[in-house]
């Protein structure tokens, strides 16, 4: 098929990074970069801290490139990594004071229904977000916004399935009594 | 009035599914730090790396043997109008090509928009030293079919665009295309 | 014109003797790039399409990406007869009212695969331009989706998606196939996706609550 004409599949490229071909691990970065950063942006609520954890999720992916069992997996193995960073960044931001709500401006009236209609209820949700416990937020968004299956997640965080399932259920739960709360304001 | 939880949810998934895109500097930020570490070499004791080495599969070389050419991030316009398109006169957009090289001397964008002519649009080193090489073109409405060309010899297509299907010549090519009447 | 198509499929020759009877024309200067046997058999299809009211310049345009990739003459001269039958292709699927562009993009989905009778539906369904859903089209196929699931998913939404919904609709399935998801069901999944945003858009006036 013309499609693999040109050497750039995963599988492909993988390969070539692991023979010398540093350079040909760009490809891999651009490819995986946004999708990537749309878990890191929600999961952490910030750009910088997102684009941090993302930062280091490749290099590690770089770095451990041997240890990716499955080749034509590559961007599930990536997944993993940086869910990890995710957790690790998180960490260190919450010990930093480092305020989760993406634009500081809204922090200060955040069940404001006013803001919420410029940004089109979009911070009404990042808030919503960050008021989750960060394992309940994590299941949430490998399930609804990634599409990940629960084995998959399983693989990726480390947790077994049924915790998953329940961590899924109650970050549902909270999220409907935050944002029934919000409406009230 | 409280809606229906299904429909509470399935609004804030349909928000947060919103793609996100990352400034493409964080890609050189990568490639500068991964170029830190010493490259990796085929034959260790990796069993992941031997297991591919040895598994039956036709082997294509990039058309540019070991040299540069990490990864391309051309733009297509239309999906971040915001940063890499002006509204220019007479229906044109201008639309950002970059493309990272490290090691390349030179690199021409080459295509439909300028005849195939290596010489008409040479790219430009983002700095003294960078990696990343990048032009500007103004397009109107068409699909356009174009690659790199490196140090003159070496055609690259772009691994972060559509494939243009018809490489009836050979090398690989990529598609960009401008929308509008 | 089925004249022009028929002779034009039988043979370089006659191609010229079409081209013989089309008003002469001044040679594009730009051909003089390819090489003297190339040159006039090139030359003719670009008249005969020209005659044939067709778009010329993807022609000349595919003859100098061969000149400037050194290919031989027998490859440069198949690819623009094979893009000038395309382009013919696309006219009878799309109407005499298809612009230039809109050709372009649909000689490339046809030569991708795509029925001549989606691109009819995609005029009939679609009034604005038709060169972003040809496109996103065509680039699902090269990204391994069956074109039967593109095609279908592109009709789907041509209705009523702005032409960045389409792109972002493209971006979606391609990344969603790099991380593993067969091209079909990557499509599908898209096409949900995409059909709430766009209807969303469409009544977006309410208060900013989830």
């Amino acid at each position: 098929m013309g499609i693999h004409s040109v050497g750039t599949s995963d599988v492909d490229v993988v390969r070539r990074v692991l023979g010398g071909d540093t350079a040909a691990y760009a490809t891999l970065v651009a490819r995986y970069r946004d999708r990537l950063a749309r878990y890191a942006v929600h999961m952490l609520g910030n750009r910088e801290d997102a684009e941090e954890a993302l930062q280091d999720a490749f290099v590690r992916a770089y770095r451990s490139l041997e240890r990716c069992d499955d080749p034509a997996r590559f961007g599930a193995w990536l997944y993993g990594i940086l869910v990890n960073r995710c957790r690790t960044t998180g960490a260190r931001a919450a010990r930093r004071g480092r305020v989760f709500v993406r634009d500081e401006a809204a922090l200060n009236g955040v069940a404001h229904a006013s803001v919420a209609e410029q940004t089109e209820g979009e911070d009404v949700v990042c808030w919503a977000l960050a008021r989750l416990t960060p394992e309940y937020r994590e299941a949430f968004l490998l399930k609804h916004v990634e599409d990940l299956e629960y084995e998959e997640m399983a693989r990726v965080t480390g947790a077994g399935v049924s915790a998953l399932k329940m961590r899924v259920k109650r970050a549902r739960e909270q999220l409907q009594v935050i944002l029934r709360e919000a409406e009230r304001v | 009035m409280f809606e229906p939880d299904e429909e509470l949810i399935a609004r804030v998934v349909q928000q947060l599914r919103r793609p996100v895109t990352v400034d493409s500097g964080l890609d050189a930020r990568v490639m500068a730090q991964v170029g830190r570490f010493p490259a990796h070499r085929v034959g260790g004791t990796a069993r992941a790396a031997w297991r591919w080495l040895t598994r039956p599969r036709m082997v294509r070389l990039s058309p540019l043997g070991g040299l540069a050419i990490a990864a391309a991030f051309a733009i297509v316009a239309l999906a971040r109008p915001d940063r890499y398109s002006r509204t220019a006169p007479a229906g044109e957009r201008e639309f950002g090509f970059v493309v990272v090289a490290p090691r390349a001397a030179t690199v021409s964008l080459v295509g439909d928009f300028n005849d195939w002519d290596a010489a008409r649009t040479p790219m430009q080193r983002a700095g003294k030293q960078a990696s990343v090489w990048t032009a500007v073109l103004p397009l109107t409405p068409g699909r356009y079919r174009y690659a790199f060309l490196v140090d003159g010899v070496s055609w690259l297509a772009d691994p972060a665009a559509p494939a243009a299907r018809d490489d009836e010549f050979g090398t690989p090519s990529s598609v960009v295309t401008v929308g509008g009447s | 014109m089925t004249v022009y198509w028929r002779r034009l499929g039988s043979g370089l020759v006659a191609a010229t003797l079409v081209a013989g009877t089309a008003a002469a024309q001044r040679p594009d200067p730009r051909l003089e790039r390819l090489d003297s046997i190339t040159r006039p058999v090139v030359a003719a299809l670009v008249d005969s399409a020209r005659a044939a009211a067709l778009p010329t310049e993807p022609l000349v345009q595919r003859a100098l990406e061969g000149a400037t990739k050194r290919a031989t003459a027998d490859r440069i001269v198949a690819a623009v007869r094979g893009l000038a039958l395309d382009l013919g292709h696309a006219r009878h699927a799309l109407g005499p009212t298809a612009s230039p562009p809109e050709l372009t993009a649909a000689a490339a989905a046809l030569r991708a695969g795509a029925p001549a009778a989606t691109l009819t539906e995609l005029r009939r369904v679609r009034r604005a331009s038709l060169i972003v859903p040809l496109a996103v089209l065509t680039d699902l196929v090269a990204s391994g989706v069956p074109v039967d699931s593109a095609a279908a998913a592109v009709l789907s939404l041509a209705a009523n998606a702005r032409d960045t919904d389409l792109v972002e609709f493209r971006r979606a399935v391609e990344r969603d196939i790099a991380l593993g998801a067969p091209p079909a069901s990557a499509t599908a999944a898209a096409v949900a996706n995409a059909a709430v945003q766009v209807n969303a858009g469409a009544r977006q006036q309410r208060p900013g609550r989830p």
